[in-house]
Parts: structure tokens; C-alpha cells; sequence
């Protein structure tokens, strides 16, 4: 009786029209096309953003770097040595001091979120839905 | 062509945009199979499209090795089905559920759709239009079993119910096909 049913299932089989499973794929495809255009642009303005950001937190960061006295340390460490290695710990610890830490964790996360949207942002554009 | 639809989807999930076009190509005729029996000829397409825009949004939650893409598919056209008939306030899969779903059967009696019978509804029109007399809930584990093959467990997964409730709809369902066959002879 299963088989029989089976069969008879079979042949009642309702045909959809030819162009159907086509018509759904181009559907699909101007989706496909329109979500990768958005992102893109979207991973490019993320990158100009933290790209304009980045030119007065980078300036902000030179600033502070000098005001703090970290280059007058660091030309020490190339010219003095001897003394340095001497007196490493007090060195090491005077130098991480006179570090911006605020302003350079603001720096690097601009820098990573625009490298990663720069990158997202070349493939979404060479990717074949965008060039079609 | 021959790729299985797990293959397909690492496919298409890498970049390969053919490959959801083959699913696409692959599944129209059985989705539309089950899909038509319940809304008609004029919404089947709209639906079906609807489905396949709800699995390439969906593609990346798709696990495969919790399940078969067949039987996602099948659950998302149910549940897109269902919808669609709530809206049109149409009678719906389990708009006939009550408290008889619990009861277990067994087919003991396989004759229970003798060939005699059998032999009545050979013709494609009859089967089809016996099945549009069928409620829905027999229907459909009627149409997943039979014309997609599938087992009383998968069709229990679609239908979010358990093996032995499909296995009694089974049973039902035959019931209310000889039911309608011998009333249509008479």
C-alpha cells in the first residue's frame, strides 16, 4: 500500500512554472547586491570617520607625549646607556609614567576599527555582486 | 550538480554564489509541491519566494550537523504557509489540534487502503482533488511522507510534534482518505 501511494503521490505531482526557481534567484541576487552595497559604503564611512578621528587624537598624542617628558627620556636612552642599564626598573617604570595611556588606547582602537573597516570594506567592493 | 545540500551551503558560505542558486533549483518543485495544497496555485510562487528569502537570511544559522537542510527548508515553508493562512484567516496546520493529538496508534492493519481502493485513485485529478477534502494537519504529513519520502521522525521535527502524534495523523490521515474515496464512489 505505501509504494502504491507512493506512486500515486508521485504522479500527481503539481509543476511550478519553468522561469519560478529563476525568478527567485534574481530576487535574491538584487537582495544580495543591495545588502553588499550598504555594507560596503557602510565599513567605508566607518574607515573615513576613524580616519579624520584619528589626525587629532594622533596630533593630541604627540602633544602629550612631549609635555610629559617622554622624548627628553627616550633621547636618554640612546645616549646614556651605561646608566640605564644600570638603573633599568627606575627607567622603565619613570617612562611608562610620562605614557599617555587615555590617548593611546584611543589611538589604537581608531587605528584597528579603521583597518578593519578599510579591509571589509576592499572586499565587499571587489567582491563579484558589486561588479556585476 | 550532484553535490548534497550540506556541500552546497559550505559553498555558497565561502563565496560561491551558484550554489544557493542549485538549492534554489533543487527545492522549487518540492516546495511548491507541499506549499500549493494548502494556498493554491495563484500564492504558491509568492510564498516560495518568500521562503527562500527567509533561508538565504538565515543561511548562516543554519547548523549543519544539528539537521538536514531538507527539513529546515520544509519547517520554514510550513511556518511561512501557516502564516500566510493566519492572515488570510485561513483554516491553519494546527487550527484542528486538540486533545486527540496524544493519542497513539499503530498501523496495525495494512490493508487499511485496500488495493481495490488504492486502484480508484489512480487518476492524478482524483488524488488531487480527494487531498484538497483532507484537513490540512493529515494532509501535509500525508504529502511529506509520501510524495517527499521523508520519515515520521523528520516530518515530526517539521511539524514540531512528536514520532508517535505523526505516526497517528498517519494513521488518521489514511482513515479519512478511504473515508472521502468510498463517499466519492458512492
Amino acid at each position: 500500500m505505501e509504494r502504491d501511494l507512493q506512486k500515486l503521490f508521485k504522479q500527481a505531482v503539481y509543476q511550478p512554472e519553468s522561469r519560478l526557481s529563476g525568478d527567485i534567484w534574481r530576487v535574491i541576487e538584487t537582495k544580495e547586491k543591495r545588502a553588499s552595497t550598504i555594507k560596503s559604503f557602510s565599513y567605508g564611512f566607518v574607515g573615513i570617520i576613524s580616519l579624520i578621528l584619528l589626525v587629532p587624537m594622533v596630533s593630541n598624542l604627540v602633544n602629550q607625549l612631549s609635555q610629559s617628558g617622554f622624548y627628553q627620556y627616550l633621547s636618554l636612552a640612546f645616549s646614556d646607556i651605561g646608566s640605564i642599564s644600570l638603573y633599568w626598573k627606575e627607567f622603565i617604570s619613570s617612562v611608562l609614567e610620562t605614557i599617555p595611556t587615555t590617548s593611546l588606547i584611543l589611538v589604537l582602537s581608531l587605528l584597528f576599527i579603521f583597518l578593519i573597516s578599510s579591509r571589509r570594506a576592499f572586499i565587499m567592493f571587489k567582491s563579484p555582486l558589486l561588479t556585476v | 550538480m550532484n553535490s548534497s545540500d550540506e556541500d552546497l551551503i559550505k559553498e555558497y558560505l565561502s563565496g560561491n554564489q551558484d550554489s544557493f542558486k542549485i538549492l534554489i533549483e533543487r527545492y522549487t518543485t518540492p516546495l511548491y509541491n507541499f506549499i500549493v495544497r494548502f494556498v493554491g496555485i495563484d500564492n504558491a510562487p509568492d510564498i516560495i519566494q518568500d521562503v527562500f528569502i527567509k533561508s538565504w537570511k538565515n543561511i548562516n544559522k543554519f547548523d549543519i550537523s544539528k539537521s538536514h537542510f531538507k527539513t529546515w527548508i520544509f519547517t520554514i515553508a510550513r511556518n511561512t504557509t501557516t502564516d500566510y493562512l493566519r492572515k488570510k484567516k485561513m483554516q491553519t496546520f494546527s487550527s484542528l489540534d486538540s486533545d486527540e493529538d496524544s493519542f497513539e496508534e499503530n498501523i496495525k492493519d495494512e490493508t487499511i487502503l485496500p488495493d481495490e481502493e488504492l486502484s480508484e485513485i489512480e487518476d492524478k485529478e482524483f488524488l488531487n482533488k480527494t487531498l484538497e477534502k483532507i484537513s490540512p494537519k493529515y494532509k501535509e504529513v500525508l504529502v511529506l511522507y509520501y510524495q517527499e519520502e521523508m520519515t515520521f521522525v523528520e516530518i515530526g521535527k517539521i511539524l514540531n510534534k512528536p514520532t508517535n502524534t505523526v505516526k497517528s495523523y498517519h494513521y488518521r490521515a489514511i482513515l479519512e482518505l478511504r473515508k472521502l474515496i468510498l463517499h466519492q464512489n458512492l
